[in-house]
């Protein structure tokens, strides 16, 4: 089972590992843990054996709830979900005097493209516990939920078992480390709709409803899960909070930049050779993440780049910093961090369609630009790329995504006009061939990579690779 | 912000004050600029699903949507800016790609939101090329409702209705994306009291009523403002008029009364009014005893001898007469025969709605249905509102659902308001009046314990034929004791009226004790079959289907006596009937009824009568100009002139107040809706201007109709509230009545002996319902309700048979084991095949159960 889940990177985890630690360097905070224990990083024997649960122990028994919002302002720390929003303040939304309120983790990692949680669900799911810990008791939350995609089977697993052992060693239930603080923790596992990542929809569906944003105001931090101040925090994010409290805010500052402190995790794919998520510091150039990736594969040339996740506009230039700003100034978005290294073999009508299918088919259907605009995008596209493209086509394309492009109700509409809208723009010649050519003129194996498993021409590499290292089996986590 | 807590707001350049917080979509219509909507609606949350409503306000980086956002001070606000003008097109342009553009066939064609708003703010042509969605079409979801998924734009204004006001989930969202459709869930039928609302609001013709389905185009209807004729909420609605037949009816708002909404019953139930069996002629019975068509001048002579017998004649009028027939039937019996025997209680016999004298100026409510959602508690001791007052039950849920008001039910058996009630109190059979003793003197807990201020306590006659004095004076005690208000809901649309006109045995017209109190219904009946009284006048009175002792009514009036009816349609007492004379249905007439809360709301006809049918006041003033007496009352104006005169309670009110309420009109219609009437009344508001904006003032191009529907209907049928009489104070409201409070019936049940509850469902076999085909088709079959130890007892489970004997016959029912007290049992009043009066005997009615 292992060798066959490794197979495509081939090799021993071992020789796995030694790849990722390439010429260009990572700086680890979250992945530390998977890096330096990719055999047993998600047991609690061996996470214990690593400090895991003294940042937690730390927080309860030495600091007052305010200053944990406090220490994590300080810190500077933004959601690593997508949307970059300061943690500490989103804390300090909640109303200090309603009870109950809820910590949810969105772990419905779904933007196409990213791998990152469900790496870190997998492999290190106590340090996402004891980021939970700790949230609950900055914002005094006696009960969490982990919201998981449906699809992480052996990471749900693994959740499970981790907060069974958890509860075990007495670092969930009542009387947390001695105080009088109760922190249950629910896991609960998605049914496949990508709109479950954004946040409100995640908590209808989390209450037993059809998965659909809600209307804003409240926030959910003020009124979220049934109705009560909820905090939802993306997994990376909280996978920070141990070290900060441990080692404080200026600590966690030497990286990054001035308002994107810390680091992330990019999940690299694509054209390249060593897909794979990668941690580095936040302003890392773009160009160092393609060599820490191993560069693009042997004899192509890099065409296009998806930055942050199939929401996030086309780059065409890897002169860039990953930092939430300088990608804004770009017109792009780091997003969740996926980024997609795409080489001249790619048909970019068919990456426009791809992505729009994508954002149609997990279109909620709630607001009309949104249902009714990616419907019609994908008929457009799929016509040009079948060859019965119309010479008004591109500009319909882009009247398309400016009709959805801020109107619709959730990001979810914006993020399928952004993606479509650079595809347009950047490589509109490339539209107009498939025009005039009343084809689509990429040899069809070739045209784009589509899921791990598009066979023929894409070579040794890979879109959706597994984590790198350590891949277990089912089996380890039979206890 | 202002002294009076107001702030300004800007919109499209011009500045107005308005409540901080109020949705700007509102705010805005108030003053004319009308913001294009589809998923909108003021009776409900806003979802902003839609997206057609965006406009730019200062300082917001994206355009908004207007039916979300709260005015706040300073707001500047621009519907006509280029990127809000360019968002309505692309949405429409969105919303039409995957719409079948069936107009031609479509019901909503001529009056369509999405047609209107399409040639308003829509682009002249689509640059979709691809096939469309389609779906399987005009999928029936029930014997009421059609859908057609393919016209559907998903604004969820069905789906919202259906959770959050009649809260039935009965039609859902079904799949998610483009694939996104409204369905029933699991084809499970749309059975829903409140179907034909979600047809209404919908925006689109992707629900359409199935008897109206193909039946007119709306620029065919003539319409006017009415009011339903079925029970005493008095929901304001419009009768649609094409080629003389009554084709449809639809709800009119009134924030006071109905919101939004009506029931299926008073939407679908209008098939009566054009019914080929009205009576168009006044009858008499010749040699033969047939009945026989005869001029007016011929039957009102024939009945004028035996209506002059004075105290030897006995008046019963039915509970559908309008307010001005109520002042006719009184000033006839009580002034012109000279009778004191005259009552209007024929299901509700028993009901002495005089008792709430005892804290009112008026014998009825002291309380609005508005003020249900202000109370912190309600108290309901009475029937099944979802049954009987179906408008009712919509408002006491939201004021549990929007106002968090605490509800406690007092009742022998389950009823709808159990569903969210914060206590229902189970009591004995007969207990009522006990239990609502509990809660004054705090035995009855926990329900005590939420017995709060401000206070409504609701009652209605809960069982046909029960005697009420029990419970409706332990409930006035309530009021007084905690002061609290009172909502009497007595059964019909006239119900009210009757009573404050004086048609009542103790009460003359204004609440004034009667000189010589009279019979009530029973005392008359038992009177007729007794030969004690020489003639009957029944106006609108069916008392052989709708008092609760069949048998006794069948016995007066086959006793001798001569029996006068004024009718609208045949009914079983009319067998019996010496002469007949023809009345006028509600939509044929000018009128007011009167409704629970004293409100009076004004008719207009929209139809002639059959015939020579004419109003029934009109009747009785033909009745006494026969006996010598000429009101001269020829038309509306008139009969308020002597309302005015003679009823002190009524002194107030004018006969413009209530038919020519100062209607602005509505400053969008491009071309109102106009219709004459018989009379040569205008029926809606003089047209005006659509909204000088997006298309540079151009007149609107559709629809000979209301442009906008709904929206826009309501936007003018707010200015007609209707009116509440204001009562002169009394002195005193009486010395405190000692009441023997009836003890409960199980204690007086012989063994083996079962208390009778009973009570109407929606749908039933009364005389107007049953003749719409639809109606009848989902009117439930009859059975027993009955407490699960009583049948295990028997030794019968759910849905075996059961024979229910009492005194005056046997029926043989299916059992439904349900949440109903030990000892009691449950049977509707009127289903097919079952007449529960028929079982009915005495004022606490038992029955004996066996296997069959």
């Amino acid at each position: 089972m292992a060798e066959e889940t490794r197979g495509r990177l081939g090799g021993t985890a071992e020789e796995a590992r030694g790849r990722l630690g390439g010429t260009a360097e990572e700086t680890r905070i979250v992945k530390r843990r998977i890096h330096e224990y990719p055999d047993d990083s998600w047991t609690i024997e061996r996470a214990l054996d690593d400090g895991a649960y003294e940042g937690a122990r730390k927080a309860i028994t030495t600091m007052q709830p305010d200053g944990v919002i406090d220490l994590v302002k300080a810190s500077g720390l933004r959601g690593r979900g997508g949307a970059g929003f300061p943690t500490g303040v989103k804390w300090s939304f909640a109303p200090k005097d309603v009870f109950p309120k809820f910590i949810v983790v969105n772990h419905d990692e779904g933007e196409p493209g990213t791998f990152k949680d469900r790496e870190l669900g997998e492999n290190d799911p106590h340090q996402l516990i004891e980021g939970i810990i700790i949230s609950a008791w900055a914002v005094q939350a006696a009960r969490a939920f982990i919201y998981c995609r449906g699809e992480f089977a052996l990471g749900s697993r693994r959740l499970d078992k981790a907060i069974s052992d958890a509860y075990e060693r007495g670092f969930l239930g009542e009387g947390i480390y001695g105080s009088d603080f109760d922190l249950e923790i629910v896991l609960h596992r998605g049914a496949g709709a990508y709109i479950c990542g954004e946040e409100s929809a995640l908590l209808d569906s989390l209450e037993g409803f059809r998965g659909q944003p809600r209307l804003r105001p409240p926030f959910p931090a003020v009124k979220g899960l049934y109705g009560q101040p909820t905090i939802v925090n993306n997994t990376e994010t909280l996978g920070n909070l141990p070290d900060i409290v441990l080692k404080g805010a200026d600590w966690f500052r030497q990286w990054g930049t001035e308002k994107s402190p810390g680091t992330k995790v990019l999940s690299v794919s694509g054209h390249v050779n060593r897909p794979a998520n990668y941690e580095v510091s936040m302003g890392t150039s773009l160009a160092d993440v393609l060599e820490l990736a191993g560069g693009m594969r042997e004899g192509h040339t890099l065409k296009a780049i998806i930055p942050g996740g199939a929401s996030a506009p086309l780059l065409t230039s890897t002169d860039i910093a990953m930092d939430f700003e300088s990608l804004k100034d770009a017109g792009s978005m780091l997003g969740s961090g996926a980024v997609v290294f795409m080489d001249e073999t790619t048909c970019m009508v068919r990456n426009a369609l791809v992505t729009t299918a994508f954002f149609e088919h997990e279109s909620c259907g709630k607001c009309t630009p949104c249902r009714e605009g990616t419907w019609w995008g994908v008929k457009v596209l799929e016509r040009i790329e079948e060859g019965d493209g119309r010479r008004e086509d591109m500009d319909l394309l882009l009247d398309i995504c400016d009709g959805i492009d801020g109107r619709a109700f959730c990001p979810l509409g914006d993020a399928a006009a952004w993606a479509l809208r650079s595809n347009v723009k950047l490589f509109r010649e490339e539209f107009e061939e498939h025009v005039s050519l009343g084809r689509c003129p990429f040899e069809d194996e070739e045209r784009i990579l589509v899921g791990a498993n598009q066979g023929g021409g894409s070579g040794e590499a890979g879109v959706m690779p597994q984590p790198a290292a350590g891949v277990p089996s089912d089996a380890d986590t039979q206890s | 912000m202002s002294s009076n807590g107001g702030v300004k707001v800007t919109i499209n350049g011009q500045t107005v004050e308005a409540e901080p917080g109020r949705l700007l979509i509102d705010v805005a219509e108030e003053m004319g600029i009308f913001i294009p909507r589809f998923c909108y609606h003021p009776g409900m949350k806003s979802v902003a699903v839609c997206r057609m409503c965006l406009v730019a306000v200062e300082g917001m980086p994206k355009l908004v949507p207007a039916c979300a956002i709260p005015v706040a001070a300073d707001m500047e606000v621009n519907t006509v800016d280029e990127q809000a003008v360019d968002a309505q097109k692309g949405m429409l342009e969105f919303l039409l790609i995957n719409h079948p553009l069936d107009c031609p066939i479509c019901d909503r064609g001529g009056e369509c939101p999405l047609q209107d708003q399409t040639y308003a703010h829509g682009p002249g042509s689509s640059r979709y090329v691809e096939p469309k969605r389609t779906f399987e079409k005009a999928l029936e979801i029930s014997d009421l409702v059609v859908l057609d998924r393919e016209r559907c734009v998903l604004c969820w204004r069905c789906v919202r209705f259906s959770d959050e006001i009649a809260g039935d989930q009965f039609i859902q969202l079904v799949d998610r994306g483009p694939g996104t459709q409204i369905l029933t869930f699991n084809d499970e039928p749309f059975d829903s009291y409140f179907s034909g609302n979600t047809i209404q609001i919908c925006p689109v013709g992707a629900l359409t009523s199935k008897p109206y389905r193909f039946v007119s185009r709306p620029w065919d209807l003539v319409s006017a403002p009415s009011v339903c004729a079925y029970c005493s909420v008095g929901c304001p609605l419009t009768n649609d008029v094409r080629g003389g037949q009554l084709v449809r009816t639809q709800a009119l708002p009134n924030e006071n009364v109905n919101d939004f909404w009506t029931c299926d019953k008073g939407r679908f139930g209008y098939h009566y009014v054009s019914s080929e069996d009205r009576l168009a002629s006044p009858l008499i019975r010749n040699v033969r005893q047939e009945f026989e068509p005869v001029s007016w001048g011929q039957a009102v002579g024939a009945a004028t001898e035996p209506l002059s017998r004075g105290r030897r004649v006995g008046v019963i009028a039915g509970g559908h007469l309008t307010t001005e027939d109520a002042y006719g039937v009184a000033r006839l019996a009580k002034r012109t025969i000279g009778t004191p025997h005259v009552d209007s209680r024929l299901q509700d016999a028993g009901a002495p709605y005089e008792l709430a004298l005892e804290v009112s100026d008026a014998a009825g409510s002291t309380a609005t249905i508005n003020d249900l959602e202000s109370a912190r508690t309600i108290v309901w001791v009475g029937p099944d509102p979802k049954e009987t007052l179906p408008v009712l039950y919509l408002r006491l849920r939201q004021a549990w659902g929007d106002h968090n008001t605490k509800v406690i039910v007092i009742s022998a058996r389950r009823i709808s308001l159990d569903g969210f009630a914060t206590h229902v109190v189970r009591c004995d059979p007969g207990g009522e009046a006990l239990a609502l003793q509990g809660l004054m003197d705090g035995s009855e807990l926990p329900a005590a314990s939420d017995v709060g201020d401000p206070m409504v306590v609701c009652w209605g006659p809960s069982s046909p034929g029960r005697d009420e004095t029990g419970i409706f004076g332990a409930a006035i005690e309530l009021v007084k004791v905690k002061g609290a208000k009172l909502l009497m809901c007595p059964p019909h649309a006239g119900s009210q009226g009757l009573i404050d006109m004086g048609v009542h045995p103790t009460l003359d017209a204004g609440y004034n004790p009667a000189p010589t109190p009279g019979l009530d219904t029973r005392g008359i009946l038992q009177a007729a079959a007794d030969g004690e009284l020489d003639t009957l006048l029944l106006v609108g009175a069916d008392p052989i289907a709708d008092f609760p002792d069949s048998e006794l009514a069948t016995r007066a009036l086959a006793s001798g006596v001569f029996v006068v009816a004024v009718e609208i349609l045949p009914t079983e007492s009319l067998a019996y009937a010496d002469v007949v004379l023809p009345s006028a249905a509600y939509a044929e007439r000018e009128g007011t009824f009167t409704n629970l809360e004293r409100r009076l709301q004004k008719l207009q006809p929209v139809l002639p009568a059959p015939g020579s049918a004419i109003e029934p006041w009109k009747i009785c003033a033909r009745l006494a100009a026969a006996l010598g007496e000429n009101w001269g009352l020829p038309d509306f104006d008139d009969v308020w002139r002597a309302i005015n005169a003679d009823v002190p309670s009524h002194a107030g009110l004018q006969a413009d107040h209530l038919r020519n309420q100062p209607v602005t009109p509505a400053p969008y219609y491009e071309s109102g809706f106009e219709g004459e009437t018989p009379g040569g009344t205008r029926v809606a508001g003089p047209g005006g201007q659509y909204p000088h904006g997006h298309r540079g003032g151009s007149p609107f191009q559709t629809g000979q109709n209301w442009p906008l529907s709904w929206e826009l209907r309501a936007f003018e049928a707010k200015q007609r509230p209707g009116l509440i009489p204001s009562v002169p104070a009394r002195n005193g409201h009486g010395a405190p009545v000692v009441r023997a409070t009836t003890p409960p019936a199980s204690a007086a049940r012989a063994p083996g002996r079962f208390a009778l509850y009973s009570g109407r469902l929606i749908y039933d076999e009364g005389t107007m319902v049953s003749r719409t085909t639809a109606l009848r088709a989902i009117q439930k079959k009859p059975f027993v309700e009955m407490h699960p130890e009583d049948v295990k007892e028997l030794e019968l489970s759910d849905g075996d048979s059961v024979v229910v004997e009492s005194d005056g016959g046997a029926a043989e029912l299916r059992i439904i084991v349900s949440d109903i007290a030990k000892g009691a049992v449950f049977v509707p009043y009127d289903q097919e095949g079952l007449r529960a009066n028929r079982l009915i005997r005495g004022a606490s009615p038992t029955v004996a159960l066996r296997k069959p």
